[in-house]
């Protein structure tokens, strides 16, 4: 009877195990590809819990998924460009129609899956740069590019760092997120020459990115200038908390960031009362930091600046691949805009926000159809 | 040997590498601590390091070696921090309430994993593993593989975290249940008897099941609170640790186990862990006094090299005293 009884346990216990292994398996977006029949977009994300990462999904899962017949499916964060091409990979087998990519470990390999795939694909943040782009400009599956361009990051850096040189801060701590990620390689470099600090001795842009990408990171020792950098830290893991306590420890003035700072260390440095700035979204967390004074900087993007890719994408699954005048996959920049306090940034929050985005279906539909062209859609991103 | 002689060589090794670290600190003109922030920080990690070495050890003391100590402590904290806030939605007393569900829950979690262990009579290392595998996959179904922020940064938790008045009362709380539950109770007598001899003590009729369920309860409950004190400090937990990325939070307690068992020899095991966690605590302030010098990834290096030079000290220490006698 007792040996029946551990038998029973033990087998009662292994289909626990076995549930919970398949349960930690399973994504919560699997029902998404069930439940529609219409254009099928994969996602690729490296962030999942970011502020800007949060408002770019709720705008295509919440708005554009109720207003277009077309499904999303995201990714889980993807870590290394292996992530990113088993993903296609994954994504290709189910038979999905196109790749929008958030995510940016290795772009060009990225096009390079999706062509032999034979699967559209679209860049939504950041950009290749010029030389990748020269190479990958006439795939036929590249679609196109939609965001800051690389001199927009930078100068979106340089105009944050200007800013606080301007408020006579002499201190600063910088967080560096995931360089050497391009885009926040190009940030960081610009918050550097905004401060009127040079590194490895030289304020010019291609100088300073081109030994950050050698670095992999900001080596603080190579910054010199009137405003020290106190403090530099990178990346998101085990060793955060403490590398954020380092910095907190020697005092900075203001705490200056590329990106994600407003998700992951608002309430730290809030507690500390140092004043932070970031590059990021007009999102309700970063209005709360910005209300109670601690954040006072941001520079941001609407969260439906990405309505455009989608529409790109949409007319390529529908037949028209627009190509820009030169016959090339679309690339165009859009600009960030700046908040330094509440009105601002409210002006920039409520036009953009749950079901009245800036790029709401009227607008997108201005842009989706079979006689779209590069001209239609061109004219719509500058105009926002 | 005499009291004193033992309180001199119990604190010869915090004493020996506080010397050191604020003599290396000097030399960029600072100190060890440099602030009340540095205090907090000291104080916080001091603990998290001395529980999670405690738990560590329950289990390995008596040659269960078990990997899901750190994913225990997620889970915990994930589930205190989302019942709490659907309860208070990060109002008052959201601190006090999240610490008390999520020990509780902590404890349940150690609980399930001996039982399994029990029922299964498979090596402990083996069980752990999948028991790891199966947090993780329940952490990741609850948070999508999200880092949870909202549940845990609110003015209840950034009160906690930002003194280190309940660190230490913490320390002292664990400190003292550890050694009267372990030292001064049946169960502990067993636990000791059963550390030394097995089947010796299954003879003398005590009860080895009992008290493995016992253990891995306490580990869980221990687990609990470091899942909470990290989600205070981090103010993040992090919710997508799949494939064991969770056992980091137990490795962080091997270092300190071995210089706790070291120090043990000179005083009670449970003081010897708390001073070897202090002395974890000083390198970690150290490292952010070089912070600009000394990335994340060297600090890595340089906790490994210690933990390997301390076991080849440890392996050797009998040819080392003959070294010096001659």
């Amino acid at each position: 009877m007792k040996k029946r009884f551990a038998k029973l346990i033990s087998l009662a216990l292994v289909g626990v195990m076995s549930a919970g292994v398949l349960a930690g398996c399973g994504n919560s977006n699997d029902t998404a590809s069930a439940a529609k029949d219409g254009v099928k977009i994969g996602v690729l994300v490296a962030d999942v819990s970011g502020e800007e990462a949060l408002g770019f999904r709720n705008y295509y899962e919440e708005y554009i998924q109720n207003n277009y017949d077309v499904t999303f499916e995201y990714t889980d964060a993807l870590e290394s460009a292996e992530d990113e091409k088993a993903a296609i990979e994954k994504f290709a087998s189910k038979g999905y129609d196109a790749i929008i990519s958030l995510s940016s470990s290795d772009r060009a390999q990225q096009i390079e899956t999706c062509e032999e795939y034979g699967v559209y694909y679209a860049i939504a943040s950041g950009v290749l740069d010029d030389e990748q782009y020269e190479q990958y400009k006439g795939y036929e599956h590249f679609v196109g590019q939609i965001g800051p361009s690389n001199e927009t990051e930078f100068e979106a850096g340089k105009a944050m760092g200007e800013y606080y040189k301007e408020q006579g801060i002499s201190t600063v701590a910088i967080y560096g997120a995931f360089i050497p990620n391009p885009m926040h390689v190009y940030r960081a470099a610009g918050i550097i020459a905004g401060l009127g600090d040079t590194y490895g001795g030289t304020d010019d842009m291609n100088g300073m990115i081109g030994q950050i990408f050698g670095d992999q990171a900001v080596d603080p020792s190579k910054i010199e200038g009137d405003v020290e950098v106190v403090a530099y830290l990178q990346g998101y893991g085990d060793t955060t908390t403490d590398e954020l306590n380092a910095a907190i420890q020697k005092a900075p003035e203001a705490f200056l960031s590329v990106g994600m700072a407003t998700t992951f260390f608002a309430q730290t440095l809030a507690q500390n009362d140092i004043q932070f700035a970031d590059i990021d979204s007009f999102t309700e967390m970063n209005l709360d930091s910005m209300t109670n004074g601690t954040l006072t900087y941001l520079a941001g993007k609407y969260s439906s600046s990405i309505g455009p890719v989608f529409a790109l994408v949409m007319n390529a699954v529908n037949g028209n691949v627009i190509r820009d005048n030169d016959g090339n996959a679309v690339s165009l920049s859009q600009g960030y805009l700046v908040a330094t306090d509440v009105d601002s940034f409210n002006e920039y929050y409520v036009t953009d926000n749950g079901d009245t985005p800036i790029f709401d279906k009227e607008s997108l539909d201005t842009i989706i159809g079979d006689a779209v062209t590069y001209d239609d859609v061109k004219a719509l991103v500058e105009s926002k | 040997m005499s009291t004193l002689k033992k309180i001199i060589h119990s604190l010869a090794i915090p004493v020996l590498v506080a010397a050191i670290l604020e003599g290396l600190c000097l030399t960029q003109g600072q100190n060890i601590i440099t602030n009340a922030k540095s205090f907090d920080n000291f104080v916080v990690y001091t603990a998290i390091v001395m529980i999670t070495t405690m738990a560590l050890s329950i289990n390995l003391n008596s040659g269960r070696f078990d990997f899901s100590l750190g994913s225990m402590a997620a889970l915990s904290s994930v589930i205190g921090a989302e019942i709490t806030y659907s309860a208070l939605a990060g109002g008052k007393g959201s601190a006090v309430m999240m610490l008390i569900v999520t020990v509780a829950v902590g404890c349940l979690l150690g609980l399930i994993s001996g039982a399994i262990y029990v029922a299964l009579r498979l090596p402990p290392i083996i069980t752990s593993l999948g028991v790891t595998l199966i947090y993780e996959g329940i952490l990741y179904t609850i948070t999508g593989g999200k880092y949870l922020m909202k549940e845990v940064q609110n003015s209840s938790m950034s009160a906690f975290a930002n003194t280190w008045v309940y660190a230490f009362i913490i320390i002292l709380v664990v400190l003292i249940f550890m050694v009267v539950v372990f030292e001064k109770t049946t169960f502990g007598y067993d636990y000791a008897a059963l550390k030394s001899g097995q089947k010796v003590s299954i003879n003398t009729g005590i009860n080895e099941v009992k008290n493995a369920l016992i253990c891995y309860g306490i580990c869980g409950a221990l687990m609990g609170l470091v899942g909470f004190l990290n989600a205070a400090r981090n103010t993040t937990i992090n919710g997508g640790q799949l494939n064991f990325g969770s056992i980091a939070i137990m490795f962080t307690a091997f270092l300190p186990m071995f210089i706790g068992g070291y120090i043990s020899q000179y005083c009670n095991e449970k003081m010897g862990f708390l001073l070897a966690a202090v002395c974890m605590s000083l390198l970690n302030s150290t490292f952010a006094v070089f912070s600009n010098q000394v990335t994340a990834s060297m600090q890595s290096i340089i906790n490994a090299v210690l933990l390997v030079v301390f076991l080849i000290y440890l392996n050797n220490i009998n040819v080392i005293k003959r070294l010096f006698k001659r």
